[in-house]
């Protein structure tokens, strides 16, 4: 395991160049068109590229760029952005390309589509420029791929050479061939400034080459096995690079399992095989995702469930049998729903056909309810009309959300568009659109919400024992010197995770009121629908907190006894403080959301203490839990695995546990390189759970 | 009882305890009558039954409430039940839950009863005699050994555990339980004093040989 702890302890890092390039002298000069600049930085960044092969390697590409330089000035861009909204840092992210298009048709065989369709398109100078772009982008990888192959052959790694020079420029023909050129060809789609660049279904477009070789004898289990280790150790390596909320926050996500797009099992020797190695390298990336249904067999989810237990954080689960008829219900085929990944955290994409901003933002469930409960019962509303006020501000919510994202302005990325159906098929851009162009929005902090509310119903308007003026003044004094006050709203009346209707109905209306704000949207001018989700993202803390540039309301103290700037709870989980009857019962909880309506995704989120698998039963017993998940129709699910004490320890010696890892909101990181807001609400988690 | 190394020591008060820690507070313990607690198992009930589940009665100490945790037992629908107990209870309750379960956990700390009284508050006899009515009345049954350094764990001890549950019918295999260090934390929050009279740091005597060479099964978990 020389080469992993190499990687991990960041030898490679030395190897790095010490400034960014410089391309815009050149885009200048040549007063080039978006489209000519963007395919200009990439050419330029593969051309800059420093070739590096150590002596052991058999997956080759180490980035030594430390960055990815600007194309316009910042005077030409703040006027080109002007109005307009961009997404995060700008470039497309979080989507999901088709990988198998490039393992079966090779780089040569995508130039190939690309200069058939520029001839037919003769006549249309945006889609020739789009497709001169590409083979830009092409010709600069081949080129790198050689520079690659010289290399090793100079080396005398004879093998590795022959690999270089047959792909990514070919179609693969073996295992090792098809790693080589999905590394290769994924590294560059981040060296172009694209991030949170997803690996898709793994299982399915990875697995006919290692059946061709294990069948005739060119790998065995084991030698297969130590080549997939190899290159998901590459994966490793240019992670601090990579731009995230978070370092860990990177989207380097892969799924398995499910059913075919014609609806036949889906799970293959590669799958377990997958989740084997993972476990063995415990390392960050890839981020796995299992997608299963409450018939999947229990030895595969008993093999998940070693992740879990050596404290991965990872796999996700989702369930099939209820993601894929309500991503049918809103429109998607059936054979494409069937062929769906998560993307960088959760949320559902077809791989190839989906240029889907899925996390345009987030709505603050604890902002609309207590804005409602401030605003009711000052004006001495009853109940009904207080939940209506409620309504009220998520549709509001969700139209300033969405009307920002009315004034989208996606970048053209014409090398990403190489790997995405119809894209050089059509002379189209990706960032024009493809199959599926919809957005989704995140639902956070749908428990705090519900327990606040839960507490207004219970205490003010059934039981009559806390008055409307107390509770308001208590929330204007933020609960200084209402403690007595506070710990009875936390600590009493009814909440979420204990599947108690009381609350958990006020939990599903929250979700029904965002549901009907997006589909009463309509289509957005990209010409998609609003998703609705029930992930938090990093919103558990922003909605606390505040972050700069944020468009979603902050949030004080808040009706569930919450202090203000106390992080809310993270996706699908009861509030910070709650205990909770157990993990079926929190099961339970979130069982009552509507998820055909509710369906961007947005995992239940469970901290399970280590000592449950202390239990040689543990694995059993725990994949039983995961298959109770699927059975009461939940739609997606993450398990996390830590001792409180490791935490408290880490955050003292933070050297002494560099490798300590933790789920954080949909992804895993370490923990000691996470901002402490984070892992003190993982502290938190913890410290409740049950 | 009151064991010196109790991991849940806001269990030994029969009344709910405010547990104050950096975390916040909380209460430990929550009053409920048999009908409601009953009917919140009952929510469950089918998942488990599906799922090869079940309900665990454990502790604190159900032979604390033998009376109350009976009364849930006969309100809950089928289902499996397991009782986790000290033993440390009148023979009448004693049978009373077992009669009502389909695996019992028994723990065995202490053969010597002079240091089963200075280490857990009181004397072993009834446990003792506990384990046998429970060989008797032919439940299936694991033992559970807690592991303390240089207390429990001493091959003396371990030997007279061996002895005495060799040749009990209806016992399933022991269970060796590897010392919590975890354990102290929770007294300062629970606002009680932890003062084990052991070294927490020795290394344990984790001697499964003793069990296997008197022909007992044996887990370490």
């Amino acid at each position: 395991m020389a080469l992993r702890d190499r990687v991990r302890a960041g030898d490679h890092r030395c190897l790095r160049q010490a400034a960014s390039i410089k391309v815009l002298t050149e885009c200048e000069a040549r007063q080039l068109s978006w489209p000519r600049r963007v395919a200009c930085l990439v050419r330029r960044q593969c051309e800059a590229e420093q070739v590096i092969i150590e002596a052991d390697e058999r997956i080759v590409f180490t980035r030594t760029l430390p960055g990815v330089p600007a194309i316009y000035s910042p005077d030409d861009w703040a006027r080109m952005t002007s109005g307009r909204t961009l997404h995060e840092l700008g470039p497309v992210s979080n989507i999901a390309a088709d990988w198998g298009l490039l393992l079966t048709q090779g780089l040569l065989g995508r130039r190939q589509v690309a200069l058939d369709t520029r001839q037919r398109l003769v006549e249309d100078p945006k889609g020739v420029e789009f497709l001169d772009c590409a083979i830009e982008t092409i010709d600069a990888v081949l080129h790198l791929a050689d520079r690659y192959a010289e290399q090793a052959r100079a080396m005398g790694s004879e093998n590795l050479a022959t690999i270089l020079e047959r792909v990514p420029a070919r179609p693969a023909r073996s295992f090792h061939e098809a790693l080589q050129s999905l590394r290769l060809c994924q590294a560059v789609v981040w060296l172009g400034g694209n991030y949170h660049v997803g690996l898709g279904r793994f299982d399915q477009y990875m697995w006919p080459y290692l059946q061709v070789d294990l069948q005739t004898g060119l790998l065995t289990i084991d030698t297969a096995e130590e080549l997939l280790a190899e290159f998901f150790i590459s994966l490793n390596k240019d992670s601090d690079l990579y731009p995230g909320v978070q370092q860990g926050d990177n989207g380097q996500s892969l799924t398995l399992g499910g059913v075919t797009p014609a609806g036949e099992l889906a799970v293959n020797e590669l799958t377990l095989m997958v989740l084997r190695v993972s476990r063995d390298l415990a390392l960050i990336d890839p981020k796995i995702n299992l997608r299963l249904s409450a018939q999947t067999d229990l030895d595969l989810l008993a093999s998940a469930t070693e992740l879990t237990r050596i404290g991965l954080g990872f796999p996700q689960y989702s369930n099939d049998d209820v993601v894929i008829p309500a991503l049918v219900e809103h429109g998607y085929d059936l054979d494409d729903a069937r062929d769906y990944v998560v993307a960088a955290c959760w949320e559902f994409i077809i791989p190839g056909r989906g240029m889907e901003v899925v996390n345009i933002g987030a709505v603050s469930f604890p902002a609309a309810a207590d804005q409602a409960i401030r605003t009711g019962l000052s004006a001495g509303d009853d109940f009904d009309v207080l939940l209506g006020r409620v309504s009220e501000n998520i549709d509001q919510q969700v139209h300033l959300i969405a009307d920002a994202y009315s004034r989208l302005l996606l970048p053209p990325a014409p090398y990403y568009s190489v790997f995405m159906r119809d894209c050089l098929e059509r002379g189209s851009d990706l960032s024009n659109g493809l199959k599926y162009n919809n957005f989704g929005i995140h639902g956070a902090g749908a428990a705090n919400a519900a327990d606040a509310l839960a507490a207004v119903k219970h205490f003010i308007f059934e039981e009559g024992s806390i008055s409307p003026q107390d509770l308001l003044s208590a929330l204007e004094a933020d609960y200084a010197n209402y403690e007595h006050l506070r710990s009875r709203l936390a600590g009493e009346g009814p909440k979420v995770g204990n599947n108690d209707d009381e609350v958990d109905q006020l939990m599903v209306r929250l979700y029904t009121d965002f549901a009907g704000a997006c589909e009463g949207y309509g289509r957005t001018p990209h010409g998609g629908i609003l998703r609705p989700g029930t992930g938090s993202a990093m919103y558990y803390i922003w909605l606390a907190t505040g972050h700069q540039g944020m468009r979603e309301p902050v949030v004080g103290a808040t009706a569930e006894g919450r202090r203000s700037g106390e992080p809310l709870s993270v996706n699908l989980s009861a509030s910070l403080g709650v205990p909770v009857r157990g993990p079926i019962s929190v099961l339970q909880s979130f069982a009552k959301i509507d998820y055909r309506r509710v369906f961007n995704g947005g995992p239940i989120t469970m901290e399970l203490s280590d000592s449950v698998f202390r239990n040689p039963e543990s694995i059993h017993k725990t994949a039983m839990l995961v298959r109770i998940f699927a059975q009461l129709g939940c739609q997606q699910l993450q398990l996390n695995s830590l001792n409180l004490e490791t935490l408290l320890e880490a955050k003292k010696h933070p050297e002494e546990h560099k490798d300590l890892i933790v789920r954080v909101w949909g992804w895993s990181g370490y923990f000691c390189e996470l901002a402490p807001e984070y892992q003190d609400q993982i502290i938190a988690r913890h410290y409740f759970g049950s | 009882m009151s064991c010196m190394w109790c991991h849940n020591p806001e269990g030994q008060s029969l009344e709910p305890l405010v547990i104050r820690s950096p975390a916040g507070e909380r209460i430990a313990g929550k009053v409920y009558t048999a009908a409601e607690l009953a009917s919140l198992l009952n929510q469950q009930v089918d998942i488990l039954r599906a799922n090869e589940g079940g309900i665990t009665f454990s502790g604190g100490e159900p032979l604390l409430q033998a009376d109350f945790v009976a009364e849930v037992i006969d309100l809950l629908d089928d289902v499996h039940i397991l009782f986790d107990t000290c033993g440390f209870g009148g023979e009448k309750s004693f049978r009373q839950l077992v009669n009502r379960s389909d695996l019992i956990y028994f723990d065995l700390k202490l053969i010597d009863n002079k240091a089963h009284r200075h280490f857990t508050g009181c004397a072993n006899d009834l446990i003792l005699k506990n384990l046998q009515v429970l060989s008797e009345m032919g439940k299936p049954f694991v033992v559970r050994v807690p592991l303390v350094p240089g207390v429990t764990d001493t091959d003396h001890n371990l030997a007279a555990i061996a002895q005495v549950v060799c040749d009990l019918p209806g016992l399933m295999y022991v269970d060796l339980l590897p010392y919590n260090k975890a354990a102290g934390s929770k007294y300062r929050y629970a606002g009680m004093e932890f003062n084990p009279e052991y070294d927490e740091a020795q290394t344990l005597n984790i001697n499964t040989g003793i069990f296997k060479r008197a022909g007992i099964r044996v887990n370490v978990v």
